[in-house]
């Protein structure tokens, strides 16, 4: 109902056409049938459900109510014994109408793992005697009644099993997930296997999961570099990984859960993803996202944060000499300079006109320094305008420093006087001429 | 205006047209792309009647059966699924009430549905009372959608004290970025869609004083692209839906002159398909409802003739969210 790129043609059919439609619409409707027949008696356990969703998915992974509907299956069969009480509430939808809810560890369930394309049906069940078909209650009695040992033995192969249908799980939605990768509910569904993990296997293996999955982030990245959805679940992975309820991985047994901090490595990968392209805007706001951090981890000094601005300033001067017309490199020239000239920047917090605080990259660089940078980043662009002196772009930022650089306060000049002002809106106006609105209320404001 | 009365035929607003390209959406059951976008069906009656609205047609489809489909996709919590069978969620919950809002049904949720009070706390149940955001079901997704969704439906049933807004606005305001848009979560960059989510929800509760209004508005206004369009995000493409997603940000912080409205006025009626109706992201491609209705909402927030007016933070007529909420002027 949301097309985006797809020509437009000819919206009449050929009768062939037409009955071709049709039969697909047949099987589609079937399926869906199937699948809503199994919701209404609540039968998540039966495998065919499963493998009913399985089909359905990969014709539409933009029908959510499907994916809800095989989280359902996997918490009620094949992971039930570990995840039970986990999601208990959402075992059936809690939204049911008129529902007769069986209990998610159903008795009667066949051998579960048969669910999943996983654990083919010809291998035997690890849980057969305490899996998934079991309730909480009769497994407590089968563990007393049987050997330590075999109870340990039962819980590994358990983990194995858990383990096997998680990957299994995530392989599926790969796919999909490639031809789909705007798609909500597929990014969705791979975040709460994610979390099934944490909840299910131990610390080290599901450490192993996550890691695996920011390589697949970054893989989709290399797809589409400004995919949001990627660059989201990609923060979402790196906060998990930093977390304290990861262990190292290299150590499950009784480690010390020191958070490792990724900012070094995660600051790297927007240089990666720049290099390769100076208009990944999504890379420089990552980038900034990440500044304030990576220098106090660092724990920078004064000198420290200083020299960080000018190394970040020449990267992205380096990206203006070659791309002036480029947004995102301007953006972060930016995001760059309004540390600098932050107004009343002589404190670790600066308070503006809202009141809210701002933590800046250089808190206590001197008045002059600021000024010195200003100049320095001021003359900078102009010699751009040697070469380029059409693009509007970079009038924008002169003038926007000079404003900032004015307001600096107790000056013993500026950067740029009003005439050298006036003429470069006057250029502004002439370039750009789509925002001519914009460029008549700075003139307003200006002659203020 | 009297300029655009003598643009040429394909520059003209195809009312009828698009009229009938959205009755006829429902007559589409011999087409597999109908039945592979019923999980976006509430949404897709929301977008057709808003736009029939707007074209002053609001007849157009008829009331009873409307509110009969959108009352079969309630559930027992009072949330609602985008077709009969599909679970609840807020994005189906925010359409049903805009849809009952539109056309004055709220009655019939309590005559014949779940109730208001069900449906305002099947959304209040959604807030996470930690952060203060909202997911959008049972399964904690979570994101600035969620979170003007609960808003604009709570606040046009008056149900507003139901939730945290502080914490909520609160949330919002870590959704910032130094360049004066917003993500979809904190962290995230900015895009013009999360913009109008964020800047909606704090207008609903008065709280616009932490907008930087000045350096939001530069962002917005350089979406616009030579050709008249609208992007979502620097460096991109144009796409006819930003031009709800930007200029209701411009509106809300009242800098829409900053773009060019004829511009705009061109792209987007470039991308209609003058002979069978809708409208299509960019000029010559497949039409659809949501983008239908986004060209038609950009159309009316820059006044053009014969239009019914938009309010920019709900996205219905303002005769509705007048009728409901008072007049804001």
């Amino acid at each position: 109902m949301a097309s985006h790129g797809i020509a437009r043609t000819n919206r009449s059919r050929t009768e062939e056409q037409r009955q071709q439609d049709l039969d697909r619409i047949q099987k589609y409707r079937d399926l869906d049938d199937q699948i809503q027949s199994h919701v209404k008696q609540a039968n998540y356990s039966d495998p065919a459900l499963f493998q009913l969703t399985t089909k359905i998915l990969r014709l539409n992974p933009e029908y959510y109510t499907i994916w809800n509907v095989r989280r359902r299956c996997l918490i009620s069969g094949s992971l039930s014994r570990r995840s039970a009480g986990l999601w208990r509430s959402r075992a059936s939808p809690s939204t049911s109408r008129s529902v007769t809810t069986k209990p998610s560890c159903a008795a009667s369930s066949p051998s579960p793992s048969a669910a999943t394309p996983a654990a083919p049906a010809t291998s035997p069940s690890p849980r057969k005697d305490g899996g998934s078909g079991t309730t909480p209650e009769q497994k407590k009695e089968d563990t007393a009644d049987n050997a330590e040992g075999k109870a340990e033995e039962d819980e590994k192969a358990d983990i194995a099993a858990d383990t096997s249908v998680v990957q299994a799980e995530l392989n599926f939605t790969i796919p999909l997930l490639i031809e789909f990768p705007k798609c909500y509910w597929i990014w969705g569904y791979r975040s709460f296997l994610l979390s099934l993990c944490d909840a299910i296997l131990p610390a080290g293996a599901a450490r192993d999961f996550w890691v695996a999955e920011l390589a697949l982030d970054s893989k989709m990245l290399t797809k589409d570099r400004r995919n949001f959805h990627a660059w989201s679940y990609r923060r979402f992975i790196v906060s998990a990984l930093e977390s304290t309820t990861k262990t190292d991985g290299s150590d499950d047994v009784g480690s010390t859960t020191t958070p490792k901090s990724m900012t070094e490595s995660e600051f790297a990968y927007t240089y990666s993803m720049i290099k390769v392209d100076l208009s990944n805007f999504s890379a420089w706001h990552n980038r900034s996202k990440l500044a304030l951090r990576l220098l106090d981890e660092r724990g920078a000094d004064d000198a420290g944060r200083k020299k960080f601005l000018e190394e970040e300033l020449e990267l992205v001067r380096e990206g203006l000499n070659v791309g002036p017309e480029d947004q995102s490199l301007w953006y972060y020239h930016q995001f760059l300079m309004d540390h600098i000239t932050a107004v009343g920047a002589k404190n670790a917090a600066e308070s503006d006109e809202k009141g809210t605080t701002k933590e800046l990259i250089a808190p206590n660089l001197s008045l002059a320094d600021r000024r010195e940078f200003v100049d320095r980043e001021v003359a900078e662009i102009k010699d751009l305008l040697e070469d380029y002196a059409d693009v509007k772009l970079i009038y924008e930022a002169l003038l926007e420093y000079a404003m900032a650089y004015r307001a600096m306060g107790e000056s013993d000049g500026d950067a740029a006087n009003q005439d050298e002002m006036m003429a470069w809106l006057a250029k502004l106006s002439e370039l750009d001429p789509l925002r001519r609105g914009r460029w008549d209320d700075l003139e307003k404001s200006l002659k203020v | 205006m009297a300029q655009l009365q003598n643009l040429p035929d394909e520059l003209q607003l195809a009312t009828e047209a698009h009229v009938k390209y959205i009755q006829s959406l429902d007559s589409r059951k011999d087409e597999y792309e109908y039945w592979l976008t019923e999980h976006l069906r509430l949404n897709g009656v929301y977008w057709g009647l808003t736009a029939l609205h707007l074209l002053k047609k609001p007849e157009a489809l008829p009331r009873d059966a409307t509110i009969d489909f959108v009352l079969s996709c309630q559930h027992e919590n009072g949330g609602f699924g985008a077709a009969p069978g599909h679970d609840a969620h807020m994005l189906y919950t925010v359409s049903a009430v805009q849809i009952l809002a539109l056309i004055d049904a709220f009655d019939e949720l309590e005559k014949r549905g779940k109730g208001k009070a069900a449906v305002g706390k099947f959304i209040a149940d959604l807030q996470n009372r930690e952060t203060g955001t909202f997911a959008g079901d049972e399964w904690g997704e979570e994101d600035t959608r969620f979170l003007y969704g609960a808003f604009n439906a709570l606040s046009l049933m008056g149900m507003l004290d139901l939730v945290d807004v502080d914490k909520a606005v609160d949330h919002i305001k870590a959704c910032a970025n130094f360049d004066g848009g917003y993500g979809l979560t904190p962290g995230a960059e900015s895009h013009s869609g999360q913009i109008f989510t964020c800047l909606a929800a704090l207008s609903i509760v008065g709280r616009m004083e932490s907008v930087e209004a000045d350096k939001l508005g530069k962002w917005l206004s350089e979406r616009q692209l030579p050709n008249g369009g609208l992007n979502g995000r620097p460096e991109k493409q144009e796409d006819v839906c930003y031009s709800w997603w930007v200029l209701s940000g411009l509106a809300m912080i009242n800098r829409t002159h900053w773009i060019d409205r004829n511009a705009l006025f061109g792209f987007i009626l470039r991308c209609q398909d003058t002979e069978k109706g809708g409208i299509s992201d960019r000029p010559g491609n497949m039409v659809d409802v949501w983008h239908t209705l986004f060209g038609l909402t950009g159309l009316s927030l820059l006044g053009y003739p014969g239009l019914d007016e938009i309010d920019p933070v709900y996205c219905l007529p303002k005769s509705t969210t007048q009728r409901i909420l008072g007049s804001k002027d």
